[in-house]
């Protein structure tokens, strides 16, 4: 019986068992292994901080990378993937502002969360700029100024018609991806991005569908903005439901220098704030544009707005760069006090005067309405329903008549003026809306010292040649000023000093110049 | 069977046994009385959670319950407990299906009367039973409110009658999200993550039990409403109820029959003026006793269910009555040409005061003597208000209570602040007094109901025009229960009179 056979077989049994104890074994093997390696790969939520109040301004997170944050590397490999979408090469093409040295712009931030870093906007997309002094000087970035030449429609645009064509997929996104990171793991390769990619573009379609009255309303141009309807869609509003009239308004960024002397008025109040005065605390008007950074109630990162919010109490706009004629402008300190004061303060420092951070009803100011009609009853009172369950619930947003009368800090890199931003520089504000150019290009950064605001181009008669397109490649804008909601009219008459003799104009600003 | 338990119990246990007991049965008994006390204390320990996440109850806070007014339109009358929906589902429901909505705008669309910076419309009241919970109150259809331009503030009236809540809409929206499919904890969870950082025992909550038994209450709901749903009928639009048959559906659970008679909501203010002592009735038909019986028939509507705390609830009740009766209607704010008044004060002497300032107010007027539309009559009668006054007096509550007679006619109405109440008629029939002094065949056959824009030229609601129709809800005459026939006193006076006889009725 004792056969050659029969020695291994004496032994199978013992190799059985240990086989069958390591396959037993092997699974919770694997799965702790496996657990190990999500907890360490998909718990961390860590943004990337920086201790400069400035750097954290231009590149920290308001945490709306949590819930609207793109994974880096799609972001990073878009542009190439989806070139067609955009005016020009790469993010800078949509007015984005790259810094030396940095692989994100000003104005996107990244966060390490569920496994992957993500990036997304956060305030400084929409309220840093660039200047230039003359044509010859380099571009200055300048904090807290409008994003003048930020197309933030144009980004919309990118993302949703990217994600809308055949390749917003693994198959193009991957490899890109992996040339510019220089090559991914295989569970980035065949787990983590195939569903990132899956999961942004099923969201990225969704709220395309949302905000698709966007691209109905003639094109914003750089440096505008129509927040309010982004504010209906937060409530899944539907827009298309809405009268014409109050689907439409968009507006300039505006600064956001000085804060803390906008926190009290003459009457003791606080001024109301945004265009329309729809709000007079700082602290809801700021979580209310946070939602415009891809931040919900559960996810906002409060202590970092904290911080920004408490920087920006103080934060003050630079000086004028150029000389300044200090007879004339004293000349045109008389004129303002006179014109301006009452409504826009003493000075571009002193915010005091008896109507400033008032609300101007539309009959008296005239401006364009679009603004104004853009923000419905209905909507402030589903604003006050945000922020439910926190001690901060929304309780200051009303319906106002009118448009708020705003301090002018800094009002040379305000520039164009009005709230749509319809009137090119500060001269031209100065004359009736007749004698106001009908149409001028947005998005240069040098500035017109003479006019004060930024040059454009000397041949207004081309107005109709690029209307009805976002901003081109050569990356100016012509602004049509007889477009619904572009209108440049109001804010003239005598008391708006659009009477007073040229030379009293140039006076005044010349010392506008000083604010 | 002891020795059997306690034997092997014991031989683990020498130790224990040697020290403590020889006897093995009193130590059984002590085991047992163990597991008893670690089974009563777990049974306790869970019931303490159920009682904590599903019934406490918190009080509101204190710029609620400490301030008349605010009581009255935020205030709690105990409708939480089982009428009430869960508050992150009532958060969530416009965002999920705008497509149920009467308009764009959240539950704005629906004409509640809301203040700004308030976190609810006026009438909803929010109150944790175990977790938070909308429900409503009376001022979700006794609060209006009125502007006197179209771009100015609108100006809100407690205790006025709500024009521009289209109730119908609101019922119908809740019964239509939870038949969705749509209507899901993964969704509403989803959702409500948006909005919130809740708890992970919350999250299970909500998930597992509080929106599964959500959407059971609410298509509960869904055959009681079935006359909503009728296509052979109009909608109630804006500021009216059908108010007998939701009772005779919801109080008394009868069949649904082909009865349909929508009203105005009624105004509370001065409510004290309705003395049941000298024969005034109460409701539209006349068809309630008193007020303390409408005030507990409304409220209990609203509950769902019997109070669980009776004499809180009566309490409540007097509360509210009280409130009301201390109310009075506000003064027409626009100019009055005093003279035309002071002669129109003896047109309404000779031609109104018959039935709206004599004896003969705040009782019946036979049907056939006011003619207007008998709809809202048809739909009650002596056996259902028998029913209903049972159903009453089982939960222990005494009251007057409903009528138990045929209804014969409608109430003449006080006049007090007759401005605000309009439209006019009890089925808001007639757009404006100054329509209402032309005969039925003059008066308009539509017209937009809703918008609170005023016209003191008419003197009433604005009801043509863009905004109008937008806010508002098309009321035609011809429409079953939108009757504008009858009431044809004043319609032949001069029409100098007319214009006097509306000069004075402003100063009512």
């Amino acid at each position: 019986m004792n056969t050659p056979e029969s020695a291994p077989r004496t032994h199978r049994p013992r190799h059985a068992r240990a086989l069958l104890r390591i396959l037993v074994l092997l699974p919770w093997l694997l799965i702790l292994l496996a657990g190990g390696y999500a907890l360490v790969r998909f718990l961390p939520d860590e943004p990337v901080t920086y201790p400069d109040p400035v750097e954290h301004f231009k590149y920290g997170s308001t945490g709306g990378e949590r819930e609207s944050g793109f994974p880096y590397w799609i972001w990073q490999a878009l542009p190439t993937v989806c070139a067609e979408h955009l005016p020009g090469p790469g993010y800078g093409s949509l007015g984005f502002i790259f810094e030396d040295g940095r692989d994100l712009p000003v104005g996107v931030s990244k966060r390490r969360h569920l496994g992957i870093d993500r990036v997304f906007l956060n305030c400084a997309a929409c309220h840093t700029g660039l200047v230039r002094d003359t044509p010859a000087a380099p571009a200055r970035l300048v904090i807290g100024m409008p994003a003048h030449r930020f197309d933030i429609r144009g980004f919309q645009r990118f993302f949703f018609e990217c994600a809308a064509g055949p390749k917003f997929s693994r198959e193009f996104i991957v490899p890109e991806i992996e040339r510019l990171s220089g090559g991914l793991g295989l569970i980035d390769r065949y787990l983590v991005y195939p569903v990132a990619i899956a999961l942004m573009r099923e969201r990225l379609l969704m709220l395309r569908g949302r905000f698709g009255f966007v691209f109905d309303q003639p094109p914003w141009g750089p440096g505008r903005v129509d927040t309010f309807n982004a504010a209906k869609v937060l409530f899944n509003f539907p827009v298309a439901q809405l009268p014409a009239h109050e689907r439409l308004g968009a507006s300039d960024f505006p600064s956001i220098w000085n804060q803390r002397k906008r926190m009290q008025r003459d009457d003791g109040e606080r001024m109301e704030l945004h265009w329309d005065g729809n709000n007079t605390h700082t602290e809801e008007r700021n979580k209310s544009a946070a939602f415009g950074t891809g931040t919900t109630p559960p996810t906002i990162d409060l202590a970092a707005i904290a911080r920004v919010e408490t920087w920006l109490l103080d934060l003050a706009p630079p000086a004028w760069p150029l000389p300044v004629d200090n007879a004339l402008a004293a000349r045109g300190a008389a004129v303002y006090a006179r014109y301006c004061a009452d409504c826009h303060g003493a000075s571009g420092s002193d915010f005091a005067g008896p109507k400033v951070g008032h609300v101007t009803p539309i009959a008296h100011i005239a401006t364009d309405r679009a603004r104004l009609d853009s923000y419905t009853r209905e909507l402030a009172l589903n604003q006050a329903t945000l922020y439910a369950g926190y001690p901060h619930r929304f309780r200051h947003f009303r319906k106002t008549s009118g448009y708020a009368n705003m301090p002018l800090d800094g009002i040379w890199l305000r520039a164009p003026y009005l709230h749509n931003g319809s009137v090119p520089t500060l001269r031209d504000l100065l004359e009736p809306s007749a004698a106001r150019p009908r149409c001028f290009e947005r998005g240069n950064t040098v500035i017109d010292a003479l006019r004060v605001g930024f040059a454009r181009a000397a041949d207004p008669a081309q107005c109709t040649a690029s209307t009805g397109t976002d901003s081109t490649a050569a990356d100016l804008f012509m602004l049509d000023t007889t477009l619904p909601g572009n209108g440049s009219a109001g804010h003239e008459g005598p008391a708006y000093g659009t009477d007073l003799p040229a030379a009293d104009k140039d006076a005044l600003v010349e010392y506008l110049k000083t604010f | 069977m002891k020795s059997a338990f306690t034997n092997p119990r014991s031989g683990r246990a020498p130790a224990r046994l040697r020290t403590v007991s020889l006897n093995p049965s009193r130590n059984m008994g002590r085991s047992l009385l163990v597991a008893l006390l670690v089974i009563l204390a777990l049974g306790a320990a869970g019931g303490a959670f159920a009682w904590y996440k599903f019934f406490r109850e918190e009080a509101q806070p204190e710029w609620i319950t400490s301030d008349p007014d605010m009581r009255f339109k935020y205030g709690s009358i105990g409708a939480e407990r089982d009428a009430g929906i869960p508050y992150w589902i009532f958060y969530v429901l416009p965002r999920m299906f705008p497509d149920k909505l009467p308009g764009p705008g959240g539950y704005a669309a629906f004409g509640v009367v809301w203040e700004e910076g308030q976190e609810l419309p006026v009438g909803f009241s929010k109150k944790v039973v175990g977790f938070a919970r909308v429900a409503n109150n009376c001022a979700s259809c006794h609060t209006t409110s009125y502007r006197m331009q179209a771009d100015a503030a609108p100006v809100f009236v407690p205790t006025g009658p709500n024009h521009t809540l289209n109730l119908w809409a609101f019922f119908r929206f809740l019964v239509d999200c939870a038949k969705d499919p749509r209507f899901n904890a993964d969704n509403l969870m989803a959702e409500i993550n948006l909005v919130t950082d809740l708890s992970y025992i919350d999250r299970l909550l909500y998930r597992f039990a509080i929106i599964p038994i959500t959407r059971k209450r609410l298509l509960e709901r869904e055959q009681q409403f079935a006359w909503l749903y009728r296509e052979d009928f109009p909608p109630w639009g804006r500021g009216r109820d059908d108010a007998m048959n939701l009772t005779k559906y919801f109080m008394i659970r009868w069949p649904m029959d082909d009865s349909f008679g929508p009203t105005d909501m009624p105004s509370l203010w001065n409510l004290g003026k309705y003395r049941a002592d000298q024969g005034m009735r109460m409701n539209f038909a006349g068809d309630s006793h008193d007020a303390y019986s409408v005030v507990i028939d409304s409220a209990l509507g609203l509950l769902g269910a019997p109070p669980k705390d009776r004499d809180e609830f009566l309490g409540e009740v007097r509360w509210l009555i009280e409130y009301v009766s201390a109310k009075r209607a506000p003064p027409y704010p626009f100019a009055i040409d005093t003279a035309g008044a002071e002669r129109g004060k003896r047109v309404f002497a000779a031609t109104c005061a018959g039935c709206h300032a004599s004896a003969r107010t705040g009782t019946v007027i036979p049907l056939a003597e006011v003619g207007t539309s008998p709809d809202r009559i048809d739909t009650w009668n002596e056996r259902a208000a028998r029913e209903a006054n049972a159903v009453v007096e089982d939960m222990g509550i005494e009251r007057a209570g409903l009528v138990e007679k045929p209804l014969s006619g409608y109430v003449a109405a006080f006049l007090d602040g007759i401005w605000l109440r309009a439209p006019y008629l009890h089925n808001g029939s007639v757009p404006s007094l100054r329509d209402l002094l032309e005969p039925a065949a003059q008066r308009p056959t539509t017209f937009w109901r809703g918008y609170d824009l005023y016209d003191p030229d008419r003197v009433g609601f604005v009801t043509r025009g863009i905004e109008a129709e937008r806010s508002g809800t098309l009321h035609d005459v011809a429409a079953k229960g939108g009757s504008n026939s009858g009431h044809a006193f004043g319609t032949t006076l001069p029409a100098a009179d007319k214009v006097d006889l509306l000069e004075y009725l402003k100063t009512l």
